[in-house]
Formats: structure tokens, sequence, C-alpha cells
């Protein structure tokens, strides 16, 4: 069990290796370049020439790339003083340090704005997993106990409108209506404490929630439709039991297993940041901050954001494989 | 499944169309105002933007959003007035030699810093040596490439700038290697304004951003707003009018929208081109609208050493066949038709000036002469491959790339757009021998006629990466004008030779003029004095606020009993 263990966190370190690789080397190969991005289009070359000295960017790839991944994780004094030259742009664990850089843009260390974004990414994430979830569960649960009614088809066509619909329809028109006309909820931002930040956060969650749902409550309706016509759900019934323990008990359960995935994955996914979304209500969390790294060609931010999404995503697989064995006896064996 | 799909998403398009978020509906009416004729201290001033600033230290701030802080944080000797002007700030006075060799700078007395400190001629010695220093991420260090000693300071040959001498403790001069004419206006941008003791001689990433400007930094929240509160050691009596002032950063721009017309905003200048037509078409907002006066010049820039634009018969057509009345449909609030380089603030909008006009007659001669004649009945001839525009995605230039495409075919040039990233596409288009013709803009720098010609037709401003030049178009004749102009102190003289050189690039057309660009902004009445600036864009410095005492206190009351404040009220105490 434990070499299982081991094995599948090595493959995880693997992925996320892989994957920071590869995008270095994309970045690096675009026809682009970072130094006028942070010069400005109307820059004069001797300046973009001097940034690009600056950033280390007139250095071979693979000089680049060298010192990318030594400086990744190394050892160093236990204190960090943020203006050492050597060491200003590290977040340390004692002696463990980890460099991801200074952002070109924002001349700020990347491990300091990843620390400051990550948190409202993984609210964001996690709300929103939830709300589709629970909505997702509910509406598949009905969908599927009144099969072939009108509340059926109803139920099945507004999740095809939510599928159908992109997040910034949704995310706009709940802004509208709810925000703009109603006044019952800020209409972006993140506000500036507990309170704010809670009543920030309903909008995009619920776009996002609402989004999600549709495709669970499909997924959940199909599956318990299946479910429901298994020996052991009919065995349950021919020994007496309710339907509603029946549903609960015995169909819902298996039917969770294909959920439990998709959950896994979307919050994988998310962890990464939802970024038309947070765009959309000034979320400022990963998703946001990526898609501007992505247009300015900040190297190290995008490096940055791709470790955290491999890395959110990666672990979500783990913990997925871990609740089969939870709902799935048979997984344990 | 895919048609029922594509159904619904039609019908969620209808239903944007249709003006189910307010497009169609007519503006809201303006807040009310009060009517105080003369300007009154106090509130806060709340503006908004999409877009994000990256720094707050003049030395590396190069773009126009963080500049509207900076203008506000940092003061310099010199300014710019409204009309582009350069214009006395910290001092009180400047002077320059007979020959235009040395501007001297005489101080204000009893100026200061933010913290405190008082402005000295050491200090702004110290801010032009911190900002021009080889460690500092530059920005436009180029415009002052000829300060006595700048070569050596940069090549770190010298521990200081020669040509920045102190004269006393009030007193600065600037010398120069050579005349120019246009070193004020470059003097009075913003790098080089002066910075706090505390940011030290040597740029640092990590310092707290502070000057000697109207209003001082109170918070900066990074990718989210930045509060500024009014400096009361400025040194103008009575300014500037405001309390403070929020800028919020990240906003999209139907929500920007949505918190203007609900009093949230103060300004809104980044509008949807329905909206502009929302605005422009109510009769209560049209006096509250505005177009910025800063320019931006468009165009198309055709590499001269790329066939077909090897040939400047060729180009001609190009600068003959675009109907600039066309494209300026493609954005009517935004566009202004431009037949030469130097826009109407600069040349003084001559009309009879010959510039680059459309006349399609000409554009076919034009073709016949450089050898590939074009048949419109047959549409047999023209240049017999297809060229590869290069474009980026944004509204307007992929828009306008079209029109060109189908302008252009009129004549026998059969356009291939190529849409690419924006960051692609400035690496790609001021690579040398990569792009044979593309849209190309240019926004003022500083209000002087070099800064549309140097950097982007001058020989010296070729390279073969970063290209400004990106046509890299040549011409020894043009290169003299512009070297003499520059040096050239008296303004009637100066402005002949621009025109002579704007002649000439319209003649060897390396670009085809098209349309100047300005952003247009809509206030809420409440806002006075709200200036159009021709260099500074949400200039802000001289407006107040004029609200009606009753308004502000129902407004607190309908907030108090909004459910937002009760649900937020909950979770306060929750907290």
């Amino acid at each position: 069990m434990i070499e299982r263990v081991l094995k599948r966190i090595a493959w995880a370190v693997f992925v996320v290796w892989a994957t920071t690789t590869v995008t270095f080397f994309i970045n690096n190969v675009l026809p682009s370049d970072p130094a006028r991005m942070v010069a400005g289009p109307q820059a004069r070359p001797k300046d973009v020439e001097r940034i690009r000295a600056q950033l280390g960017l007139d250095r071979p790839v693979l000089v680049q790339y060298g010192r990318f991944m030594r400086r990744l994780m190394h050892v160093g004094p236990s204190h960090v003083d943020p203006r050492d030259p050597e060491h200003g742009s590290c977040a340390n664990l004692g002696p463990l340090h980890v460099d991801l850089g200074k952002s070109y843009q924002q001349r700020r260390p990347v491990v300091t704005i990843l620390a400051e974004r990550l948190p409202r990414t993984l609210l964001l994430a996690v709300a929103a997993v939830l709300i589709q979830t629970l909505l997702g569960v509910l509406t598949g649960l009905i969908a599927a106990a009144k099969r072939n009614t009108a509340l059926d088809h109803f139920t099945v066509g507004a999740s095809l409108v939510g599928i159908s619909a992109p997040t910034f329809i949704i995310g706009l028109l709940l802004q509208f209506v709810l925000a703009y006309k109603l006044r019952l909820l800020p209409l972006d931002g993140y506000g500036d404490d507990l309170a704010e930040h809670a009543m920030s956060l309903v909008l995009p969650a619920l776009t996002l929630g609402i989004y999600g749902a549709a495709y669970y409550t499909r997924v959940v309706r199909d599956e318990l439709i299946t479910a429901v016509k298994q020996d052991h759900v009919r065995t349950a019934r021919a020994k007496g039991l309710g339907v509603v323990r029946v549903w609960l008990r015995h169909a819902l359960r298996n039917a969770l297993v294909p959920l439990v995935t998709l959950v896994g994955l979307d919050l994988g996914a998310l962890v990464g940041g939802a970024i038309v979304t947070e765009t959309l209500f000034r979320w400022p969390g990963l998703g946001a901050l990526s898609v501007t790294a992505l247009l300015d060609r900040d190297g190290p931010v995008i490096l940055g954001t791709v470790i955290v999404s491999s890395a959110g995503i990666v672990l979500a697989n783990l913990l997925v494989d871990a609740s089969y064995a939870l709902l799935d006896p048979r997984v344990r064996r | 499944m895919r048609s029922i799909r594509r159904k619904t998403e039609a019908a969620f398009g209808a239903l944007l169309a249709a003006g189910a978020f307010g497009c169609r509906e007519p503006p809201p009416a303006p807040l009310p105002h009060g009517s105080s004729p003369a300007p009154v201290r106090g509130g806060e001033m709340h503006l908004a933007s999409f877009g994000d600033i990256k720094s707050l230290d003049p030395a590396v701030a190069g773009d126009t959003l963080t500049g509207e802080v900076i203008e506000l944080m940092y003061a310099g000797l010199v300014d710019f007035d409204a009309q582009g002007h350069v214009v006395p700030d910290l001092a009180e006075r400047f002077e320059r030699s007979d020959d235009g060799l040395v501007y001297r700078f005489f101080l204000r007395e009893g100026i200061r810093f933010h913290d405190g400190s008082p402005v000295t001629a050491r200090d702004v010695k110290r801010s032009i040596e911190r900002t021009l220093h080889p460690d500092t991420p530059p920005t436009f260090s180029a415009f002052y490439d000829r300060i006595v000693g700048f070569d050596d300071y940069q090549g770190r040959r010298a521990d200081h700038l020669a040509g920045v001498v102190v004269e006393g403790e009030r007193v600065v001069a600037i010398h120069l290697r050579e005349p120019d004419a246009s070193f004020l206006a470059a003097f009075a941008m913003q790098n080089l304004r002066p910075v706090c003791p505390s940011a030290g001689d040597r740029y640092d990433d990590t310092w707290q951003p502070c000057g000697a400007g109207p209003f001082k930094l109170e918070a900066w929240d990074r990718g989210r707003s930045v509060r500024l509160v009014r400096f009361d050691g400025w040194w103008q009596p009575g300014k500037p009018y405001f309390d403070a002032l929020t800028y919020t950063y990240g906003m999209n721009m139907s929500t920007e929208r949505f918190k203007f017309e609900r009093g949230d905003l103060d300004v809104d200048r980044e509008l949807l081109l329905a909206d502009i037509f929302r605005y422009q078409g109510d009769p209560r907002w049209k006096p509250l609208g505005a177009y910025d006066a800063a320019p931006s010049i468009g165009g198309e820039e055709m590499n001269v050493e790329i066939a077909p634009f090897d040939n400047v018969e060729v180009r001609r057509a190009v600068a003959c066949a675009i109907d600039r009345e066309q494209i300026r449909m493609v954005k009517p609030p935004a566009l202004t038709p431009l037949y030469r380089v130097l826009p109407p603030t600069l040349s003084g909008d001559d009309p009879s000036f010959p510039g680059q006009k459309y006349d399609y007659a000409a554009a076919l001669e034009h073709m016949r002469r450089a050898g590939y004649p074009y048949d419109p009945a047959t549409g047999k001839g023209g240049w017999p491959k297809p060229i590869v525009y290069v474009t980026y995605k944004q509204g307007l230039v992929e828009y306008t790339a079209q029109v060109i495409q189908q302008q252009l075919a009129r004549i026998g040039l059969r356009l291939e757009i190529r849409m690419v990233s924006y960051p692609t596409y400035l690496a790609m288009s001021k690579r040398r021998g990569t792009v044979a013709i593309t849209n190309s803009g240019w926004s003022q720098d500083f209000p002087d006629a070099s800064d549309f010609f140097e950097p982007i037709f001058a020989t010296a401003a070729i390279n073969d990466e970063d290209s400004n030049n990106g046509s890299f178009y040549s011409n020894p004749k043009l290169d003299d004008i512009l070297v003499r102009a520059r040096k050239e102190l008296d303004p009637a003289v100066r402005k002949r030779l621009y025109d002579d050189a704007d002649a000439i690039v319209c003649d060897d057309a390396p670009w085809a003029m098209e349309y100047l660009y300005r952003y247009y902004g809509v206030h809420q009445p409440y806002v006075r004095d709200l200036a159009q600036h021709n260099v500074w864009s949400n200039y802000v410095r001289d407006a107040w606020l004029d609200k009606p005492p009753a308004r502000t206190s129902s407004a607190r009351a309908s907030v108090r009993l909004a459910p937002r404040s009760l649900l937020g009220s909950i979770l306060a105490v929750l907290e």
C-alpha cells in the first residue's frame, strides 16, 4: 500500500515538473518579446535591449531553464530580506527556499503574488464546487425520480441551457439582475473585510456553480436511472425498504462514484483559476492573474500559475483515488 | 444535440441583442448636482479602468494608466497645461540659454515632499540620476540622451550625470551637448520627477512611493485599487480640491457602466461602442461627454524592404486606395480621418496641406506605373500573389483589417489576414524582413512634432529587432530635415521643417495614414472642471465635486436600508 502511495506521489511530482518544463520552453519559443512587453510598444530599442539584459532574457534558453530549475528549490538563510539580491524573491520554510523569480511586469516576487492570490482562488473554487454539487445532485435526483414527467423535461432542459450558456453570459445575467437591478449583492470586487468577502463571493461562485451544476444534473440523473435498475436495489425494495432510503442509500451512493471524479477534476481545474468568471467579477484570484500574465508574456508568473494549477489537478486526482476507496469497498481490496 | 445547443446559444445571443442588459434602454438620468459658483473643497473622486498599473515609481512608469496616478503623486519642475504647453510647476520659472544648450530651473520656495522634507536642487539631480542609472529598468531614457555626460553615465564610466548641475539650493541647470528644441517637452514627462529622499539614489522595487505632487499615496492594493489623499503641503493654495481619490483596476467595462450610472464611479472613460452611442444620443448626457485631446494616429505600415511595397508606386497606390471615411465608420465616435502624419494639435490642421487622399483613379494609375496594372472590370492584373497582412485580435484593428482587405482588393492587392496575439504581433512587426504590411499606430509621448517622426520614420530608428521604424523606411533627405528641425529653436521655422517632413512621408508612403483615435468619456454633472488635457488622460488635478448635500444623506439612508447592507451587517457581526 505504502509503495503504491509513494509511486503515485512520485508520478505526481513528475507530472508537475513535466508540465512546468513544457510551459517554460513553449513560452520561450513563442515569437514574442517579454522585454518589449515590459518596456511598452513605443519604447526605444536601446531601452528594450537593456531590459532584456536586466531580466536575463538575452541568455540562451537552456541557460535560463537551468537557472530557473536551480533556483526553484534551494537552500538559503532562514531569514529572507526582501532587499537581498540573491534571496529577496524567495519564500522559505527555514533554510529551504522556493524561488519562482520576480514578475517582469510587477517587479515583485512571484511567490508573494501567488500567496496573495491562491487563497482567494481556493475560496472561490470550494464555494463553486459546493454549489454545483449540491445543486447538481438535487436536480439530478428530482429528474431521475420524476423520470419522463414535465418536471424531468424541465430540469433536463434547464441543464441544457446551463451547459450551453457560457459563464460570462450567466455571470452577466446574474450581475445585472442581482447586483445592478435588485442591488442585493456587490457588482464585483473582493471587499475589504470578511463580510464583504462573503458578499462578493456569492456572484462568482453562483456563476460557476450554475454552470457546473448543469453537467452534474445530467450525470446524476443518468447514473441514478441506471442504478435503480440494478439487482441490489431491486432486492432492497423487495426486502421492504422505503423508496427514499433505497434511492439515497443504495442508488445514489453508486451514482456518486462518477460524480466524485468530476468534482475532483473540477476542483483541481478551478484551483488554476476561473479565468472568465474572475475577470468578469474582478475576483483577484489566479485566473485573472494568469490571463494577464499570458497577455504580457510575464514568464515567471505564467510558470508560477502553471505549477499551482498542475499541482492542484494532480492533488485533486490523488484525493479522488482515495475517495473511491471510501465509496467502493472493492477498491480497498 | 449540437443543433439544440446552437439554438440555445442563438437564443442567448438574441437576448443580448435585444438589450436584456440595458443596451437599448436609454441611460438613466444624470445624478443631481449642486450649484456652487466657485470650486469647493472636499469629497472623494472614484475612477476605474479594466487595466492595471504596474508601478508607482516614476522612474519606471511608462504606460498611460499609470501616468494618470503618477501625475497626481509626483510634480515635475515643469508640466504641461491643458493645451500641451510647458508651464512651471515645482519650478517657479525656467530659462533657456540663447544657444539652446542650457536649461536653468528655479525652484519655488518652501516646497515639500509628502514626507515633509524640502525639495531641493540636490533632490532634483538625485532623482534624475536615479531614473537614468544603468541599473534602473529603463522606459524612455532615450528622450534624455542629449544631456551632457549621458553616455558616460549609462556606460558606468561616470558616477554622476555631468550635465545636471546643482547651482544653488533652489537652482538646477541641465546642459545639453547640442540644441534640442524638444527637450523641454521631454523633460516635462513624468520619469525624471523628484522623488522623496527615502527613494535613495538607486531604483529599488521595494520602495514605498512618495513624491511632491498634489496627492499622496494612502494605500495601494496591487491588482485592485489605489487610494490617494490630498497633500496639504501642496504649493498651490487651496488646491487640490478633493479630499481623496480612488482608482479601481481590472473592472469589466459593463460593470464600469453599471457603477457609473448608479454613482459609484464619477467618470466613465472606457465605454463600449453601443454605450458611446447611448450617451451621445441622449440630450441629458451629451454635454457631459468629451473626447480626450491626447492624440494617437493609426495607419497601414508597409515594409519598404519586402515586395511589393519595395516599390514606391505600390505604396502610393495603397495610400490613394484607402477610403478613410469608410474606415471611420468602423468606430465613428472614436475615429477621425487622418491625411498626414501630424495630428491637428501639432500641425495646426492646415486644409491646404496635400497629404494622402482617397483617389481611386490615381490608385489604379500608381499600380499601372508600378508595373502591376489592374482592371476593375475583369478583376485581372495587380500583384500576382496573396500578401500576408499581420494583425492581432482587438476590436478596432481586426475590423479595419477587413475593410483594408476589401479596399486594396479593388486595386489588385489581395491581402491574406493572419491574426496573431498582441505580443507576437509586436515582435513580428518590429523584426526586419518579417511582415510586409500591418496596421500600426503611434500615441503621442509628448506634444512635439519630433515624437511623430524620429521614432517611426528616421533611419536611426531602424533595427533588425525591435525596430520602431517598422516600415524600415530610410530617406537621407528626411533624416536631414529631422536633425535640423530638432535643433531649430525658432518655432515658425521648425513648423515649416516638419511640414516638409510630413510632405515627404506622405509622398513616399511608408505608412498609409488612416485615422486619429480619441477616447470618449462621460462624467456625472457634479464633477466640475474636468479638463480634456492634450497630454495626460483622465486629468483631474483641477477638478472638483459639486454634490448636493441632500443627495448624500438620502443615498446614505437608502444604503442603510438595502438588503445588501442588512446581510453585510449580519456577517460583520458574525466576524
